[in-house]
């Protein structure tokens, strides 16, 4: 039983799998069921240093780069194989391939041109991220956002982080003003 | 308080100074639209359907049957809800509000527009829209207030269907039967309503012919007859024609109105204001109810202000449109009290369909189609030599022929 958590709540993957090493991170939200624009979502990772900076553009894994952190994490783009089965975006990581000096890695979720087409995470229902064990594909926790997405048009949804030798996830749920560009600015990536 | 699109917030937050508040007002307004546009609220359960078609809020169907939520237009406002929400049954779990528009305009053609929560007619909080929130939509979800956690939370949506209210109505559940714009009703079929009375179940047919030529089989109304009940009347009361008058209407009476009844009105100098005729008393209702037509006082000369006066008094308070049928022989003299009678109660939800019968002289009655100061044209008027003088279908299309037109600029002005 995957353990659910609110915003601000984190939880030991470790603990809850001993032994856990490869995990996917599944982002997903409900197709929009509505006609007018449609809406464009985009799953990035931020591999971060303790000081929250990238340690060069290479730690940006998104649509354009994806793969980063040494080959530790890798942007399977739209789920077309199978693993995690429902969601929207998927991200493999491989914890014990993550470089000792980097301590965490972000998860965000950005509405592609939110402005022009006056969108935002309100909008989007059912918004979530979930962390699954490759191994046996057991979901070890899940972080359901759809009350805290509201007029934000790029939200962190959540982060997985180094504590000692074992790694937690923490769900965030913070929005971001601007959209991909600026985020990833504030986490000291060249755009 | 300013809401913005996509945004999701606590409904007590609105409510801050009035952190209690068990009842307030939801206005709805668009300006910039060419055509009409329809507001409604759908009351959903947990899994977002609309699974009881009574808690769909709207003109039509003015009020839940728990009250919780009922037409009441804020001044300003194109229409809104007067909303207590601690007596909604917990089935219900979402209140959406919704706009539709009318023929070939969409959305992203209006202007502008808003939703707004009121407490006390005094505004708290605000979502404004405009044509940029929207392209092709016919059929938008505003807004919506739902049960989050044991508290109602409010959305702001701006989101909808090309595809019009049957768009709408479909993502929420509902079958819609083509072409018709509303939701399919619980309403029996009219055959099935008459099946206890054997004498008019011929006339169902051609009555249910007649309301779908108007688009009528959805509406709910309230259906009054007045009758002319003057001396020049006795051979029609005598020969059984004016029994064939309640015949003929009383299956009108049992589509519309919720309880099935025709509400009577007999008058001469005086009004007397006859028991209800349903399905169960009106075999030979003219010479059996109060003692007969004969014992009614009546057969004098003819006073039709006074009557009128009498059914604006009964129908003045109501939220449910009515149609009277009023039956006059003619001889019509108080031309200006008429007037000034019917003119002062084009802001009531009546209309008034008067059908002339054997007669002449119908003086002002003949140009209340054309009478000018009023909100709406709120009066229809035809002749006939004889009721047998043309067949039941016949009638029935010229009974219900303006009736919609009325319902519709009734709405359109908001006395509906």
């Amino acid at each position: 039983m995957a353990i659910s958590l609110s915003k601000g709540g984190n939880v030991n993957l470790s603990k809850e799998a001993p032994g856990l090493n490869k995990i996917i991170v599944g982002l997903g939200w409900d197709a929009r069921a509505t006609d007018g624009t449609a809406f464009d979502l985009d799953a990035s990772a931020f591999l971060v240093k303790l000081d929250g900076k990238v340690r060069s553009d290479s730690d940006f894994c998104f649509y354009n780069n994806k793969v980063a952190g040494d080959g530790s994490v890798q942007h399977q783009g739209d789920n077309l194989t199978g693993a995690g089965e429902g969601d929207d975006e998927v991200v493999k990581v491989e914890l014990s391939k993550i470089p000792s000096d980097l301590d965490k890695v972000v998860f965000s979720v950005t509405i592609n041109d939110a402005e022009a087409r006056r969108q935002s995470f309100g909008q989007v229902s059912h918004a979530y991220m979930r962390i699954v064990n490759e191994e046996g594909g057991a979901e070890i926790a899940r972080y359901d956002l759809s009350e805290d997405a509201s007029t934000e048009t790029a939200m962190i949804f959540g982060e997985i982080y180094r504590v000692g030798t074992d790694w937690k996830f923490k769900a965030v749920g913070q929005g971001f003003a601007g959209g991909l560009g600026p985020l990833a600015t504030s986490f000291g990536v060249n755009v | 308080m300013n809401i913005f699109k996509g945004q999701r917030i606590a409904l007590a937050s609105l409510f801050e100074n009035n952190a209690q508040a068990d009842r307030f007002q939801v206005g709805l307004s668009i300006s910039g639209n060419k055509e009409a546009i329809d507001f409604a609220c759908f009351g959903l359960d947990s899994q977002q359907k609309l699974s009881d078609d009574a808690y769909m809020t709207f003109f039509n169907q003015p009020k839940m049957p728990c009250g919780a939520v009922e037409l009441s237009t804020p001044t300003g406002d194109t229409l809104g809800f007067s909303c207590q929400l601690a007596k909604l049954p917990t089935k219900i779990d979402k209140l959406v509000f919704t706009a539709a528009i009318d023929g070939s305009t969409s959305m992203g053609q209006i202007k502008d527009g808003y939703l707004r929560f009121l407490i006390g007619n005094q505004e708290v909080a605000r979502f404004a829209f405009s044509s940029v929130d929207f392209q092709d939509e016919k059929a938008v979800m505003l807004g919506e207030l739902y049960r989050k956690d044991g508290a109602w939370r409010f959305s702001a949506i701006c989101q909808g269907f090309n595809g019009g209210m049957a768009a709408l109505v479909k993502h929420f559940g509902g079958e819609v039967a083509e072409e018709t714009p509303l939701p399919v009703s619980t309403k029996l079929s009219l055959e099935n309503k008459l099946a206890s009375a054997p004498k008019l179940i011929n006339l169902a047919k051609k009555a249910t012919v007649s309301l779908e030529k108007y688009q009528l089989q959805e509406t709910v109304a309230r259906v009054g007859l007045v009758l002319d009940a003057s001396g020049s009347m006795m051979n029609q009361y005598r020969t059984g024609k004016v029994q064939e008058v309640i015949e003929r209407l009383l299956p009108l009476a049992v589509h519309f109105d919720d309880d099935g009844e025709l509400d009577v009105w007999a008058f001469s100098s005086n009004v007397l204001a006859l028991p209800a005729a349903t399905l169960n008393n009106y075999a030979d209702f003219i010479n059996t109810t109060e003692g007969g037509w004969r014992n009614w006082g009546m057969m004098s000369i003819n006073n039709e202000p006074k009557v009128i006066k009498q059914v604006i008094e009964l129908y003045q308070k109501t939220l449910l449109p009515v149609l009277v049928i009023f039956i006059s022989d003619g001889g019509v003299s108080r031309n200006k009290e008429i007037k000034d009678l019917l003119t002062g109660a084009a802001c009531l939800p009546i209309f008034w369909q008067f059908v002339g019968i054997g007669g002449r002289n119908y003086g002002v009655l003949e140009q209340l189609d054309t009478m000018a100061g009023r909100v709406v044209d709120n009066c229809g008027f035809f002749a006939l030599d004889d009721l047998n003088s043309i067949s039941e279908q016949e009638l029935y299309d010229r009974l219900l022929s303006e009736f919609p037109l009325w319902l519709k600029a009734a709405k359109n002005k908001h006395i509906l």
